[in-house]
């Protein structure tokens, strides 16, 4: 029939377009796992084929690690494509492919393991000579007092083995901290299936700046800049950029030269990022974790330094040289991308769903959307709540704000309310504008907003 | 630009359901959700009987701006060619097996009579062997996939008389 490798997506929604997209590009035939929900989805018909491997819930199909790989095995794939979330950093499932001689697009299971763990990842990190925040293994819950003590106030309890911004909680006193820390526990078990937890400084006023790596899981690193993406709601990413604004050269470089340690460290093997944070007080850059996976805000890195990550993951995984160029430690220009969620901003971000009655794209230079949706689209009540992302790149960060607030603005969706109005507050907010803002700062500023809308 | 649905609404969209090869539809108008089946299995659940026309349209919900009354018909529940009458469908993905083991008979022929707990085949997947129950007593009528073929989750595997 054809002698294209298969890409097996496992995966939805805008990953799963872009995932589909990049196969076609090298030249692979892409096929999509898919769960009853989306088995007509705009993704199911963009791909060669689509294979229904369980019912809508995710817990019964996108996230079953031998439903993935059995469709992998009966689309004759070469590759499977995790995406983010879902099971791309599950060992389990990069083990059954591994069985089976399909390839992951991702890293070995041994790096998922070192890194999944936030306190593996940090005993890597203190290893391999990158700074950390002071941080501790809660050993048991109930007795925890000293350890606040040791570490400072605020400080932060989070999940081991929690993950996108889930589990965390802002702890003030010992008392809050002798109190809170059993209901954490409980809720990790109930969220991450291990209620392990640590304690770290909190930094009230600090950044969140992360660096994309790429490593060819034989030492070699690329690096491919830095983001900020400060703009934060729960712990939630909003607006994502790069590069990461007002970085000095120093603490660019530190950031870099860290990152580049870790990929050598680990012989990481694919796409990856390196999350700090940077400390707008007192200058600290401070190790939190290791995503081992491609990330949602990637866009934001390929189109200011003119890459394309996913195609290059799964060349890597063919076998193939990944073909990316080395790159400074400073794109030509800069990006935004805006996630674009099914949620009503001026009703505490609830989510919604049903029929996207009328869509339409902004269009020009430098614009770039990254979607699964169109009109007449039934959005899904069953997955998360992220629609789409507009990514916008100019020349310099005025205008490519700028550049970005016209296109939102020339956005338009109906039949769900979007959080294009959250959007459209945030870049035309003075604090926003005239630089980077710590992860603190949306919270509050949205709560005094007048109604935006 | 909003707009609620008509009763005559309502009346366009079973006629398109009627005329359709589809057996269901699920449409919004705003807050208001109407969804409407042709199968027999629909009544058992939800949505209260549409009213008769003298009563006008439900009280005055909330309009956001909603679905022209073009109906959003939900696909054919089945793959292409959907067999009349009952079917036991796959509940899993993987390799469906007639038999216990190569060389052995089959669990079930056409003709037979099985109980809701009758194994009638055994999926594979991922080396795990997994007995598949009818799930429903009947008469099995044909198998419609083969001994070692690759199924997915939802695949028609055979259909059943459950009247039989």
């Amino acid at each position: 029939m054809t002698d294209k490798p298969v890409v097996l997506v496992a995966n939805r929604g805008e990953i799963a377009m872009r995932i589909i997209a990049a196969a076609r590009r090298i030249g692979a035939s892409p096929v999509l796992a898919v769960s009853t929900a989306d088995a007509d989805s705009p993704a199911a018909r963009a791909a060669d084929r689509s294979i229904v491997i369980g019912a809508a819930p995710a817990g019964q199909s996108y996230l079953r690690p031998e439903q993935v790989a059995q469709a992998a095995v009966q689309a004759g794939a070469s590759v499977v494509h995790p995406g983010y979330g879902f099971l791309s950093e599950q060992p389990k499932l990069c083990e059954l492919l591994e069985e089976e001689g399909i390839a992951f697009a991702g890293p070995r299971p041994e790096t998922l393991r070192a890194v999944g763990d936030k306190g593996s990842a940090r005993q890597v990190a203190i290893e391999a000579d990158v700074p950390v925040a002071a941080g501790i293994e809660i050993e048991d819950v109930d007795n925890v007092r000293h350890l606040g003590d040791e570490i400072g106030y605020p400080l932060l309890i989070k999940a081991i083995h929690g993950g996108g911004g889930r589990g965390i909680r802002l702890v003030h006193n010992g008392d809050e901290l002798a109190a809170l820390a059993p209901q954490a526990a409980a809720e990790a078990v109930a969220a991450f299936g291990n209620g392990a937890l640590y304690i770290e400084r909190y930094y009230g006023k600090a950044r969140h700046v992360e660096v994309q790596v790429f490593g060819d899981g034989f030492g070699r690193a690329w690096i491919f800049g830095d983001r900020d993406c400060s703009v934060q709601r729960r712990h939630q990413k909003l607006i994502e950029e790069c590069p990461a604004p007002n970085l000095s050269d120093k603490r660019r470089q530190i950031l870099h030269d860290a990152s580049r340690r870790l990929v050598k460290a680990l012989n990481y093997r694919g796409a990856g990022t390196v999350e700090f944070l940077v400390d707008t007080e007192s200058e600290d850059v401070l190790f939190l974790e290791v995503n081992a996976r491609i990330q949602v805000e990637h866009p934001v890195t390929e189109e200011a330094f003119g890459v394309d990550l996913v195609a290059a993951q799964l060349r890597l995984a063919l076998g193939l040289d990944p073909e990316l160029p080395e790159v400074g430690p400073v794109p030509a220009a800069t990006a935004i991308e805006l996630r674009i969620n099914a949620e009503d901003p001026n009703a505490d971000f609830m989510p919604n769903a049903g029929v996207i009655t009328a869509l339409s794209w902004p269009r020009g230079p430098g614009i770039r959307i990254d979607t699964q949706i169109e009109e007449g689209y039934k959005f899904p009540a069953f997955y998360d709540s992220l629609m789409a992302k507009l990514i916008v790149r100019a020349n310099t960060r005025e205008a490519a704000v700028a550049a970005v607030l016209s296109a939102a603005r020339n956005t338009h969706i109906e039949g769900l309310k979007t959080t294009l109005p959250m959007h459209e507050f945030v870049l035309t907010h003075p604090d926003f504008a005239s630089g980077p803002v710590p992860t603190s700062w949306f919270g509050p500023v949205w709560e005094e907003r007048k109604e935006f809308s | 630009m909003a707009e609620q649905p008509t009763w005559q609404d309502l009346l366009d969209l079973v006629a398109q359901l009627n005329e359709s090869n589809f057996e269901s539809a699920s449409v919004s108008y705003g807050n208001i959700s109407v969804q409407l089946s042709n199968s027999d299995a629909f009544m058992g659940q939800a949505a209260a009987p549409v009213t008769a026309p003298a009563a006008s349209a439900p009280a005055a919900p909330p309009v956001a701006p909603a679905a022209a009354p073009g109906a959003v018909a939900e696909a054919p529940t089945a793959a292409p060619a959907k067999p009349v009458g009952e079917t036991i469908d796959a509940p899993m993905i993987g390799t469906f097996y007639r038999r216990p083991a190569p060389g052995t008979p089959e669990f079930v022929q056409p003709g037979d009579r099985v109980e809701a707990d009758t194994t009638i085949g055994i999926i594979e997947i991922m080396k795990l062997m997994n007995p598949i129950a009818a799930g429903k007593a009947g008469v099995i009528g044909e198998f419609l996939v083969s001994d070692a073929e690759p199924v997915e989750f939802g695949t028609p595997l055979a259909t059943i008389n459950t009247n039989a």
